[in-house]
């Protein structure tokens, strides 16, 4: 083990009270919440320092990247993907899978985290959610309720700045008046997909989304509203879509409570001789090992490097005496089912950009047939929706329907373009005992860390949901009078591999006793009073709302509650 | 078929031809003995043969790469004569009318150079179909017609096209020659379209920054949802 240096920062030394680990969703509320309660607050981010008004790539056409954008496993989601230094792997990082396990670990390694480049979608977790064991026997509630989430997602909504409309549908809360932004008009694939879903009895709603219909002015983080062009996936330099190297971070930094320090990935918790946590240990990009002293150490690197953390800190883990760290690993579900539409075959042309995402969404609508005993699974999944006349790249924009060559093959691509619809599925997976991840016995990454080793099994629950949504879009294309392009699989096949749709969650799950769980509801750990879990790593379950708002709305709830512990001298 | 008894005939029909020895024979002609160990009468003898690459070795643009000022750093790859043949085909796969130019005029012989030039995986799984196609054209234009494909008629490449180039009507024994043709397609309509003349021609009028709310489609593009709408017994908008 290197030797111990005391991290140091360019002028006056910085003591801080509180050490956050991790600058996304959680880190960066946590260190907005904190500062703003004048605590002296340290970020350690694991990637480089990362600016998207500099940084990203808006406006760039494909023809000027390599290979016309394509994915690559340099940047698995093509050229422009605002990820630096990350994706399904990272240099120096490697993870492993079991015999028989297929997990996928997207990280990123920059300032802002996964937030720079995430999809934005921001449903609300609704009463069902947050009490799942009660409603259908399976898995476990939180040791919380919507009631107690509601101010929060209203405030966080107001913060973040929200796009969406008020639907009253079952399960999927509305927000309080005036805090939704207003709603882009759906584009005329999305009517049309309405239309047809309204016919067979589905909603299909406005969509909420992170993106920003108005400006929304702050002294050290003014956010401009969408300007309908550019890929989201690409960070907004403009800080339209929400990310937190635009908003909270900068807040975080305005109020001269909050440095940070990038290039420092967390290896462990340092504890007392009490067992307390007393700061943490990091590596600097030269592998140098330094250590901070701080009263609070609040865990914020995402749900599996969180856990990673924990179990590198001490033998058997540390917070660790239920023995769930790593354990209710869990994942959204997800397949994608395709159709070519005749009937949007040739249409007129028309800026179909909008604000990038999906205007509109079709929400789980079958609680009452499923609280009925009419359906054969459990939970709810949703539909994000596709179809438009989007920017030509790397990737096919005729659905496969392109044939021969020559002069009828150009009039193919005129006729296709546009012309095919998606029907992205994505539900809630319950946690089960065959996922989990733990430290890999043999391998090490750069630093000298044991790896996570993952473990991954669907069960039937998630197979029959999968079914059901697969079965649902494809009457849905047959509506409206089209023929499904994706190959029909059984749901075994169709389904995501583990990890795949990128919301890792529930390793560290917070519980209503110490036996059951790793923190209490304020994401404060069970067995050490002064550390604090402020990531995706604290779900008890993941309904099938993307989860971000969520860990976001969390963070700000455990916050508050350490701020007042810290104000009564407790910690 | 194997790829070995493929090369032999390839290498036998390139040669007859050089030689000015073949003009219209058939395979069995020129098809030197099989060995023993392949049974006789099998499949119609495929012309296409994998080549043997060795892999490219240049770096690709790592994960940090700077995205406002992208840069391609390796290498291309391909010799003139796969270049032509890229260009040629180019211009038959989509050739210039009303709308935009040629293919080969827009360059995707470079495009697809780069591409195949690449050092990753998928890249390279093209390369191999790619090159391994190109071979399989001169062969084929060689067993046919007694030339090259670069020295042959646009007519007589179209009748090399034809026989893998449509879904419904792709000769028996050319699986691998049709799947190099739907990449190779596949590559050039991602290459042709994605650049400015392709965009206008395919009617993409996005990345224009705008002020305010969306606002929705076009009277005429909702004209005509509504019509689509009516007739499929939806309701209209």
């Amino acid at each position: 083990m290197p030797q111990h240096k005391a991290a140091r920062q360019r002028g006056a030394p910085f003591e801080p009270d509180v050490v956050i680990v991790g600058s996304g969703a959680g880190g960066g509320m946590a260190a907005y919440v904190l500062t703003r309660a004048g605590v002296k607050t340290l970020i350690l981010e694991a990637g480089r320092d990362y600016d998207p008004a500099t940084d990203s790539a808006m406006l760039k056409w494909n023809h000027e990247a390599p290979l016309r954008g394509a994915p690559t496993p340099d940047k698995d989601f093509g050229y422009y993907d605002a990820t630096v230094n990350g994706g399904w792997s990272v240099p120096g990082e490697p993870y492993t899978s079991a015999p028989g396990s297929t997990f996928r670990w997207w990280r990123s390694r920059m300032l802002g985290g996964r937030t720079n480049h995430w999809g934005r979608h921001v449903p609300r977790f609704g009463p069902y959610d947050f009490k799942p064991h009660t409603r259908d026997g399976l898995g476990m509630d939180w040791p919380l309720s919507y009631e107690d989430m509601a101010p929060y997602y209203d405030r966080t909504e107001r913060l973040v700045g929200v796009i969406g409309t008020n639907s009253g549908l079952e399960n999927h809360p509305d927000s309080s008046p005036g805090v939704l932004l207003p709603s882009p008009k759906p584009r005329a694939t999305e009517l049309m997909i309405k239309a047809a879903a309204n016919d067979l009895g589905i909603p299909c709603v406005p969509s909420r989304y992170a993106v920003l219909s108005r400006a929304l002015p702050h002294p050290h983080a003014p956010r401009e509203a969408c300007f309908n062009a550019s890929s989201c996936g690409r960070g907004c330099g403009i800080g339209a879509a929400f990310q937190t190297t635009t908003s909270l971070l900068p807040m975080a930094m305005g109020t001269g409570k909050l440095r940070i320090t990038t290039n420092a990935t967390v290896s462990r918790v340092v504890t007392d001789e009490r067992g307390r946590a007393k700061g943490v240990e990091y590596f600097d990009k030269d592998g140098a090992s330094h250590f901070v002293r701080a009263r609070v150490v609040v865990l914020a690197a995402s749900a599996c490097d969180t856990a990673k953390i924990l179990l590198n800190s001490r033998d058997g883990g540390l917070a660790n005496s239920s023995g769930e760290v790593g354990r209710n690993l869990l994942d959204t579900t997800g397949t994608n089912i395709t159709g070519h539409i005749p009937a949007l075959e040739n249409r007129p042309r028309y800026n179909e950009d909008g604000m990038d995402v999906a205007h509109v969404y079709i929400p789980f609508w079958l609680y009452k047939e499923q609280a009925a005993g009419k359906l054969d699974f459990p939970r709810g999944y949703h539909y994000e929706l596709g179809g438009r006349f989007g920017m030509p790249g790397a990737g096919l924009p005729f659905g496969g329907m392109e044939d021969g060559y020559g002069l009828s093959l150009k009039e193919d691509a005129r006729r296709y373009y546009g012309a095919q619809l998606s029907y992205t599925v994505r539900g809630e997976m319950i946690p089960n005992k065959d996922s989990f991840c733990e430290l890999d016995p043999e391998v090490k990454d750069k630093y000298g860390m044991a790896v996570l080793r993952f473990h991954w099994k669907w069960s039937s629950h998630e197979i029959r949901q999968i079914a059901h949504g697969i079965k649902s879009a494809r009457e849905m294309i047959h509506r409206l009078g089209g023929t499904v392009t994706t190959p029909e699989l059984p749901p075994e096949r169709a389904i995501s591999d583990g990890g795949f749709i990128i919301h890792e969650l529930g390793t560290t799950r917070m519980g209503d006793k110490p036996g059951n769980s790793v923190t209490d509801s304020f994401g404060k750990s069970w067995d050490i009073d002064n550390l604090v879990i402020a990531d995706g790593s604290v779900f008890t379950s993941n309904a099938h709302k993307n989860p971000t708002l969520t860990i976001l709305a969390l963070a700000w709830r455990s916050m508050d509650h350490l701020v007042g512990r810290m104000r009564k001298g407790e910690v | 078929m194997t790829a070995e008894i493929s090369r032999r005939v390839t290498l036998a029909w390139i040669a007859a031809a050089s030689s000015s020895a073949l003009a219209t024979a058939g395979c069995e002609s020129a098809t030197p003995p099989a060995p023993p160990s392949v049974p006789p009468a099998a499949a119609p003898i495929s012309l296409w043969q994998d080549l043997t690459l060795s892999p490219v070795q240049a770096p690709g643009y790592g994960h940090d790469p700077n995205l406002n000022k992208p840069v391609v750093p390796w290498p291309l790859t391909l010799d003139p004569q796969q270049r032509e043949k890229l260009r040629i085909a180019a211009d038959l796969m989509l050739p210039a009318d009303a709308h935009s130019p040629s293919g080969g005029t827009l360059h995707l012989d470079a495009f697809v150079d780069e591409w195949v030039s690449a050092p990753y995986p998928q890249q390279q799984a093209d390369r191999l179909l790619i090159l391994s196609g190109l071979q399989w054209l001169d062969a084929e234009s060689m067993h046919r017609f007694g030339l090259g494909f670069a020295q042959a008629s646009d007519a007589q490449r179209r009748a090399i096209f034809d026989s893998v180039a449509f879904r419904k009507n792709v000769q028996p024994g050319t699986g691998r020659a049709a799947q190099f043709f739907a990449r190779l397609r596949g590559l050039m309509l991602s290459g042709f379209y994605s650049l400015p003349e392709g965009i206008a021609d395919i009617g993409y009028m996005g990345n224009k920054p705008s002020l305010g709310l969306y606002p929705g489609p076009t009277e005429e593009a909702l004209a005509h949802l509504n019509a689509s709408l009516t007739k499929l017994g939806l309701k209209t908008v």
